[in-house]
């Protein structure tokens, strides 16, 4: 290190603006520090963003090995709303979103508050029930499309080895969408067990015990402390869920393939054809851009409803 | 002395090698000389086995190097896409289905095979395929009649009647001729859930488009009038195709299992394969896997036979070919590695080793050799006669989501969600509308009763 005798002789004037300099650099740092990110940002997330917006205002096709696009915003728009299979998929997704991720937070809040009052398997069940997460969706989607097979399916002989009828569980049109919602609980119920898990544990023994002494029964700790303090763990697995829930595609695409009919065609499956199977590149982009603007308007919505409830659980 | 014993010896275990060795070691089929590594996009289908062995035969005979990228079926056409859209493909030699050929084709994005050596002719031995490996870009269309050759078939798929020899013939029943006697004959055989009368895809999408359009075709019908001649004219809800419609879901409802409207390619396979369905409609390639006692109850039991015909007697069959194609971005050298391997692999011997070792040869005349007398191969009249009445459907650019659109009404028919009429009516409206909007001449039957 050179020490500052060494250092040549500097006139005040550059000696005034090395400092203005130092400290210009100082003031901004915080500002350049976040460049790459940005631009990181711009080019992951922003550039795909408007290309993706330039395509739904568009025709692609390919002539001679190139890209050919023309302008057609409102070609898009008119598939959009006479997509006769859209309609069916939006409800189906509706109703996979919320049947599923309600059962799942109400076995995952269930599930955490049984295993948390154990003293000895504790540890042994918490790790056999986040076992269905570590699966891979596309095993998943495999392993129960071979469960529910009509003919060989492990469930089908259950059933008719008690003497019961078999079930056409992905071949019938009122009961496919519900086989799918279970495939879906049983991988995702461990995720929402793991996070409340955590915040049961979480929850100060002394207030339990406190309770216990004024008499208050389990039912009433339950209801009066133990859901209460969950309450900000509980928004935040739904808010989890509830977004993992409107992406769900592999295992579906891998049950039904959104059949019979449209029973079980969700939005991201018809996404997927349309991108892929049907090779319509702007349209799809559309699809997706209107898939993408529904989640951040669930997302919208259910922070505000996330903030309520947080202040609620603070001021009870 | 002893070296001189030792030399002697050195020979004759040379000689006994090279006499042990088999013979296509001895030999290439044909001459194609010294080629860089190629690198093949292959889908893992049930014939996969038989062109991988066949390529190791290649590379035995040529010391040439061919890298196999076996990817499963629903990600092959994106692998295609992305392959032909950058700057230098990743593959040298792609296999495509034949309904994703067109928009490759009409894009631009492949090498005609006479671009990349003029002096190549396809030996006339093999088969056409419809027509399927030519594309002429004026028309539009898939024809040799002034298209371009782009491409070969590495397997040519057809569906066939597969039936259970024995159980026929302990019933007294005839090998069915229509599709009438199909329904007939599954009737009488069916003894649900033991056994099953007959199977077939009615899984919304391709499965059911495919299988349906082979009754469709035997029925009269056809999907739009004269795609070819340019007149789209969507004639899919007509009378005859009703009755394909109404035929079909009465074999699926009468003789197939309760789960029929998600019935796929592999349940179908296995039903038939573990004996538990007299009769089937399925595409040739399965037929090693049900002489294979690994993965089947049934070897030596099923038999084939051509589709059967209509009530008008016309038979009907949808071509359900592979075909392999040069992408234009590869380089120069690599196409040439890529045309020599495909050299080897027309020859007379390489389809002979390839339908020994399980595939379907593409040349008439391994149809026609000593292979066809085995009982082994005893697929391959059934085959042969197959061809001549199967054709390519869907061979025009909205082929894809024609074949959507039919998917899944015929199977919203089948399932009981809409009446055929309606299906078959709303079916029409939208290929018309989706033609239209592309500039076809186009029109459609007036609506069936619904």
């Amino acid at each position: 290190m050179r020490d500052a005798a060494a250092l040549p002789e500097m006139t005040p004037q550059r000696r005034g603006a090395r400092v203005a300099i130092g400290q210009l650099i100082d003031r901004s740092f915080r500002y350049w520090s976040l460049l790459p990110a940005a631009l990181l940002f711009a080019a992951l997330t922003l550039y795909p963003l408007l290309n993706l917006l330039r395509m739904s205002v568009s025709t692609i096709a390919f002539a001679n090995g190139a890209e050919v696009w023309t302008f057609t915003p409102l070609r898009n728009f008119e598939a959009l709303t006479t997509d006769d299979v859209l309609r069916p998929a939006v409800v189906n997704t509706i109703v996979f979103v919320v049947v599923s991720v309600v059962i799942e937070m109400v076995l995952g809040v269930a599930l955490a508050i049984a295993v948390a009052g154990l003293s000895r398997a504790k540890r042994w069940v918490r790790t056999v029930a986040i076992l269905p997460i570590l699966v891979p969706p596309v095993a998943i989607g495999s392993m129960w499309k071979l469960m529910y097979n009509y003919d060989f399916g492990i469930f089908n002989q259950a059933l008719v080895a008690l003497g019961a009828m078999p079930v056409n569980w992905l071949g019938s049109t009122s009961v496919a969408l519900a086989s799918v919602i279970a495939v879906d609980v049983w991988h995702w119920v461990p995720f929402v067990f793991l996070i409340l898990f955590a915040a049961v544990e979480g929850i100060p023994p002394d207030l339990l015990e406190a309770a216990h002494v004024d008499g208050a029964t389990r039912a009433q700790m339950l209801r009066f402390i133990v859901l209460p303090l969950l309450r900000p763990a509980i928004v935040v697995a739904f808010l989890f869920r509830a977004i993992l829930a409107f992406k769900v595609f592999d295992e579906v695409f891998l049950l039904t393939a959104g059949g019979p009919g449209t029973s079980t065609e969700l939005v991201n499956l018809h996404l997927y054809k349309v991108f892929f199977e049907q090779n319509r590149l702007g349209y799809g982009a559309l699809l997706s851009l209107a898939v993408i603007a529904a989640i951040v308007a669930f997302l919208l919505v259910s922070s505000r409803v996330a903030l309520a409830v947080r202040r609620n659980g603070h001021s009870g | 002395m002893i070296a001189n014993l030792r030399h002697v010896c050195n020979l004759l275990v040379a000689v006994a090698f090279v006499a042990a060795a088999p013979a296509s070691a001895q030999k290439a089929f044909v001459d194609v000389g010294k080629q860089p590594d190629i690198t093949v996009l292959i889908g893992s289908t049930p014939w996969y086995p038989a062109f991988e062995k066949v390529v190791g035969l290649y590379e035995q005979q040529t010391g040439n190097h061919v890298k196999l990228d076996v990817t499963p079926f629903n990600s092959i056409l994106e692998k295609a896409r992305n392959a032909v859209r950058t700057g230098q493909s990743p593959y040298d030699l792609m296999t495509l289905d034949t309904q994703w050929t067109i928009e490759f084709y009409e894009g631009g994005f492949l090498s005609p095979l006479t671009d990349v050596d003029p002096k190549f002719v396809m030996p006339k031995e093999v088969l056409s395929y419809g027509d399927s490996g030519y594309w002429n870009a004026q028309k539009r269309w898939r024809t040799s009649d002034g298209g371009k050759l782009m491409a070969y078939t590495p397997l040519g798929n057809v569906q066939l009647l597969y039936y259970r020899g024995d159980l026929l013939k302990q019933a007294n029943i005839a090998v069915p001729k229509t599709w009438n006697d199909v329904l007939a004959s599954c009737s009488k055989l069916a003894k649900p859930p033991s056994m099953y009368g007959f199977v077939a895809r009615g899984e919304k999408g391709n499965g059911i488009r495919y299988d349906w359009q082979s009754i469709m075709l035997a029925e009269g019908a056809q999907v739009v009038k004269d795609p070819e001649a340019g007149d789209y004219t969507v004639t899919i809800n007509s009378p005859q195709a009703k009755a394909a419609l109404d035929l079909y879901a009465n074999l699926l409802k009468r003789c197939g299992p309760p789960n029929y409207g998600s019935l796929g390619q592999g349940d179908v396979i296995q039903l038939l394969a573990t004996g538990k369905s007299a009769l089937g409609d399925v595409v040739t390639a399965a037929f090693a896997s049900f002489e294979d006692p690994n993965k089947s109850l049934v070897v030596g039991k099923l038999e084939t036979a051509p589709l059967p015909a209509g009530a008008g007697g016309a038979h009907g069959a949808v071509i359900g070919n592979w075909n392999a194609v040069i992408p234009k971005n590869a380089s120069d050298a690599q196409k040439k590695a890529a045309l020599a391997f495909s050299r080897w692999f027309l020859t007379y011997d390489a389809q002979r080793a390839y339908a020994e070792a399980g595939g379907i040869p593409n040349r008439s005349d391994v149809f026609t050799s000593d292979l066809a007398k085995n009982p082994k191969y005893r697929w391959m009249p059934a085959y042969l006669e197959t061809m001549k009445f199967a054709r390519q459907e869907l061979g025009y650019a909205e082929g894809a989501q024609v074949e959507q659109i039919l998917g899944l009404r015929l199977n919203q028919a089948l399932i009981g969600e809409m009446s055929s009429g309606k299906a078959l009516n709303t079916a029409a409206q939208e290929i018309e509308a989706l033609f239209k909007k592309n500039g076809r001449r186009t029109g459609m039957l007036p609506p069936l009763p619904e």
